[in-house]
C-alpha cells in the first residue's frame, strides 16, 4: 500500500477508535480507573492525556517489538508478556525522565503515569492492533484515536459525575454503582455513531 | 478500585499520625469518598444540609469561647464549653489554612449526652463532609450530632 | 523439541533484562542527582546526595526548618529563600506565596527537589536551632491535668535561650503514634542554669505528644528536644509589666519572672492567673516567693467558678474581668500574655479598652 492511502485508512481508524469502536465505551476496555478517577474534570483531564500519550507510544513501541522480533522467530504467542513488559518499562522510563526534565509536567502529568501501567485499555490496544494486522502508520491513527476516545470518555463522565455530586443518589448506588450505570447509557449513546463510517 | 494519585496522597495523610494521634480514620477500612458519601446520605436522610449542620456548631462554639472554658447556656436544653491548646491543626486536604485547636463539648442537660468536636471537625464537615472514619477519636455520627445541637 | 523450548525463554528473558538494563542505566544518568552542595547564608556548605526534598535534607543535617504537616506541602511553615538552583516555582507552593515573597525567591523547602547545587538563606534563629538529647529527672503533679517534667541535658550540656522561648519536644513512636512528631512548649525553668529545662505541659485529650508525656514518660527517660524558637520576651524598658496568663500559659512567665529576679529587674508587674476552679491553681508558693524577692510584683489569681467548700477568698470571675475591675489606666504599661487564643483575643479587648494600644501587647505565638 501507498502512503497516502495507508494515511487515509490510519485517518478512518483514528475516528472510528475515538467514535464507533470506542476502545471504554464499546469495548469496554480501562474501566478500573475510569471509574476511581473520574471524580473531578481537572484529574480526569491529567489522566486522560496521560493515557493518550502512553498508549500512542505503547502501541508504536510494541509495533515494533512484534513486526521485528516476534514475527520473524515465530513466537506470536508471547506478544502478551512482551507487551506488558515494554509498556511497564516505558512508562517507568518516562517518569523518570519528565521528573527530571519538567517537574510542573510531572506535578499535572507524571503523578498518573504508574496507574496507567495496570490499565488494561493500553495492553487492549497493542493487541487489537496485532489482531486487525495494522501497519506502522495505521497504529499511530489507531493508538492516537484510542487514547482520544479514552480521554473523551472519560472527561464527559467526570462532568456528569461533577454535576451529580450534589444530589441524592439512592445508597446502593453510589460511587461505582451509578457510576457503571452512567457508563452503559453513554455507551448506548454512542452506538449512535454506527454507520459514520462506510 | 483505582483512585487518583491525589486522593491515594490524601488517604496517606488521613491515615498517619502526623497531624492527630492516631489520624483521622480510626479503624474503618472504607476509603475516604466511600465515608463521606455514606454519612452525606445519612445527613440527607435526616433532613439536613452540611452548611446548616456547620453553621449551628460555629454558633454553639463561638457562643462558649468567651466564658474561656466555662460552661454556658445556649438554650433550653443544651449548654457548651470550650477547651482550647496551643498550637494549629493542619487540614488535611491540600489547602491553606489552620485551625486553632479548640474543642467544643455541648451537652443535653437532661439526658447529660455530651458531644465534642474541633475547629477542624467544623471545618472538614463544612468544606469536605467528612464526618472521620469509625473508630477515630473526634469521628462524629451524623444522627447523634443533629440530636445534640438542633 | 528442546531448540523450540528454549529459543522463545531466552528471546523473552533477554528482552526483559535488556529493557532492566536500560531502566537501571537511565536511572543512573536521569534518576540519581548525584552528590550537590547547599551553600547557607554564606557561612556553611552541606555536601549531600540529591533527589530528596530541600526540608528532609536540611532535617537530616540538624538543621531544623518550623514544619506542621510532615513535608506534604499544606502548612506553608517551611518557607525559606532559594537564591540559586531552585528551578521553576511549583503548582504546590503558588497558594501559600504571595507576590513579594515570589519575587524574593521564597520558596516551600518541602516541595523543592534538590538535583543541583543550591544557594539559600535562612533566617539567622532558625540557623541557631540545635537538637539537644536530654534524660529526664523529675516529674510533678501540679493539677489533676498539668505535669511538670524536667529535663537535664546530656548532649550538648547547655543551652542558651531567652526567658519567653520554646522548645519543641520530639515525640518517638509508640502505640499510639506511628511517626516521630514535634510538638512545642515554652521553657519555664530558671534561666540562671544553663544545664536543665522545666516544661509544665497540660494532658489534651487525643493529643499526640501530650499522651506521651502523660502515660508513656518515665523519669530516667531519654528526652529529644530542639530549640530555642520564638520572639516572646521582655522588652527592655522601664515601662510596668502585665502578666496574663493561666493554666500551663504560665510556663514562660515563670521563666520571665525568674529572670527578673536573677537581673535585680525592679519594674512594676502584675501577673492575673485565670482558673475555672480552685483545684486548678499550681504553684501558689512559688508566686508568692516571687512577691518578696522581686521589688514590685504582685500575683492576682482569679478563679471563674469557685467550688462551695473552696473558701476561696481572692479574685472570682474570668481574669480578663478581674484584669477589668483591678486596672484603670494602662496606657504606659506593656502587656505579656500567654493562654488558649479566645482567652488573648479577650484580654487583648479588654486591655484596649483600658487603653493599651496593641503594639504594646505580646503574646505567644506558636508557629
Amino acid at each position: 500500500m501507498n502512503i497516502e492511502t495507508e494515511m487515509s485508512q490510519a485517518f478512518v481508524v483514528c475516528i472510528s477508535a475515538i467514535f464507533t469502536q470506542n476502545i471504554l465505551l464499546s469495548y469496554f476496555l480501562g474501566l478500573c480507573p475510569f471509574i476511581g478517577v473520574s471524580r473531578e474534570i481537572k484529574t480526569a483531564f491529567g489522566l486522560g492525556l496521560a493515557v493518550i500519550f502512553v498508549m500512542t507510544s505503547t502501541s508504536l513501541l510494541n509495533w515494533l517489538a512484534y513486526h521485528y522480533v516476534l514475527e520473524p522467530l515465530g513466537l506470536h504467542f508471547f506478544r502478551f508478556i512482551l507487551f506488558i513488559i515494554i509498556i511497564a518499562a516505558f512508562v517507568q522510563f518516562i517518569e523518570m525522565v519528565i521528573d527530571r526534565y519538567s517537574p510542573t509536567l510531572y506535578q499535572n502529568l507524571g503523578v498518573f503515569l504508574p496507574l496507567i501501567t495496570v490499565n488494561c485499555a493500553i495492553l487492549g490496544a497493542s493487541l487489537f492492533m496485532v489482531i486487525r494486522d495494522y501497519s506502522f502508520i495505521v497504529t499511530i491513527g489507531y493508538g492516537l484515536g484510542s487514547g482520544i476516545g479514552w480521554f473523551l470518555a472519560i472527561i464527559a463522565m467526570a462532568g456528569i459525575r461533577q454535576r451529580l455530586s450534589n444530589e441524592r443518589i439512592p445508597q446502593g448506588l453510589q460511587g461505582a454503582g451509578i457510576t457503571l450505570i452512567i457508563a452503559g447509557i453513554m455507551a448506548l449513546a454512542f452506538i449512535g455513531f454506527t454507520g459514520v463510517l462506510q | 478500585m483505582k483512585e487518583s494519585p491525589q486522593a491515594q496522597k490524601l488517604e496517606e495523610v488521613l491515615r498517619s499520625s502526623k497531624l492527630v494521634a492516631g489520624g483521622f480514620m480510626g479503624y474503618d477500612p472504607r476509603s475516604v469518598t466511600e465515608i463521606i458519601d455514606a454519612d452525606l446520605a445519612a445527613l440527607a436522610r435526616l433532613g439536613f444540609t452540611i452548611e446548616q449542620v456547620a453553621s449551628r456548631m460555629q454558633e454553639i462554639t463561638d457562643k462558649a469561647i468567651p466564658r474561656l472554658g466555662n460552661w454556658v447556656r445556649i438554650d433550653q436544653q443544651r449548654q457548651a464549653k470550650v477547651d482550647e491548646a496551643k498550637g494549629w491543626l493542619i487540614c488535611p486536604w491540600p489547602h491553606t489554612g489552620r485551625f486553632v485547636k479548640r474543642v467544643t463539648t455541648a451537652k443535653l442537660i437532661k439526658s447529660a449526652k455530651s458531644i465534642q468536636w474541633s475547629d477542624l471537625n467544623i471545618h472538614l464537615i463544612a468544606e469536605h463532609g467528612f464526618f472521620e472514619g469509625k473508630g477515630s477519636a473526634f469521628r462524629i455520627e451524623p444522627k447523634e450530632l443533629i440530636n445534640s445541637i438542633f | 523439541m528442546i531448540i523450540t523450548v528454549i529459543i522463545p525463554v531466552v528471546v523473552v528473558s533477554s528482552i526483559g533484562a535488556g529493557l532492566a538494563a536500560i531502566l537501571v542505566i537511565s536511572e543512573h544518568f536521569i534518576a540519581d542527582y548525584g552528590p550537590c552542595q547547599i551553600n547557607i547564608n554564606d557561612q556553611r556548605q552541606l555536601n549531600v546526595q540529591g533527589g530528596k526534598d530541600l526540608l528532609s535534607l536540611l532535617t537530616a543535617e540538624k538543621i531544623f526548618i518550623p514544619s506542621a504537616c510532615g513535608g506534604r506541602g499544606t502548612c506553608g511553615l517551611c518557607k525559606l529563600k532559594v537564591l540559586e538552583g531552585a528551578g521553576t516555582l511549583l503548582p504546590t507552593e503558588e497558594p501559600y506565596l504571595d507576590e513579594q515573597e515570589k519575587r524574593s525567591n521564597v520558596r516551600l523547602s518541602c516541595q523543592v527537589k534538590v538535583r543541583n547545587d543550591l544557594k539559600i538563606e535562612i533566617p539567622s534563629e532558625l540557623f541557631a536551632i540545635r537538637e539537644y538529647i536530654c534524660k529526664c529527672t523529675d516529674i510533678i503533679d501540679l493539677t489533676h491535668d498539668i505535669k511538670q517534667f524536667r529535663l537535664e541535658l546530656q548532649e550538648p550540656e547547655t543551652i542558651d535561650y531567652i526567658p519567653g522561648q520554646y522548645v519543641q519536644l520530639l515525640t518517638p513512636i509508640y502505640e499510639k503514634n506511628s511517626e516521630e512528631v514535634y510538638r512545642a512548649y515554652s521553657i519555664s525553668s530558671d534561666p540562671a542554669d544553663k544545664s536543665i529545662i522545666e516544661l509544665i505541659i497540660r494532658l489534651m485529650p487525643g493529643g499526640i505528644c501530650t499522651t506521651y508525656c502523660f502515660e508513656y514518660l518515665s523519669v530516667g527517660d531519654e528526652v529529644k528536644i530542639n530549640g530555642p524558637y520564638g520572639d516572646f520576651r521582655l522588652l527592655e524598658t522601664e515601662a510596668p509589666i502585665v502578666f496574663i496568663a493561666g493554666g500551663a500559659g504560665m510556663a514562660p512567665i515563670r521563666c520571665m519572672l525568674y529572670h527578673m529576679k536573677n537581673t535585680s529587674n525592679n519594674r512594676k508587674a502584675t501577673y492575673y492567673f485565670g482558673a475555672n476552679k480552685v483545684q486548678e491553681l499550681f504553684l501558689l508558693q512559688r508566686m508568692q516567693a516571687f512577691e518578696s524577692e522581686l521589688a514590685d510584683f504582685s500575683f492576682v489569681p482569679a478563679v471563674a467558678a469557685p467550688e462551695e467548700n473552696s473558701n476561696w477568698q481572692g479574685e472570682v470571675g474570668l481574669v480578663t474581668e478581674a484584669v477589668e475591675r483591678d486596672l484603670k489606666d494602662v496606657s504606659q504599661c506593656e502587656a505579656y500574655l500567654c493562654g488558649s487564643p479566645g482567652m488573648i483575643d479577650a484580654a487583648i479587648e479588654v486591655l484596649g479598652k483600658l487603653g493599651l494600644s496593641e503594639d504594646r501587647i505580646f503574646f505567644d505565638k506558636f508557629e
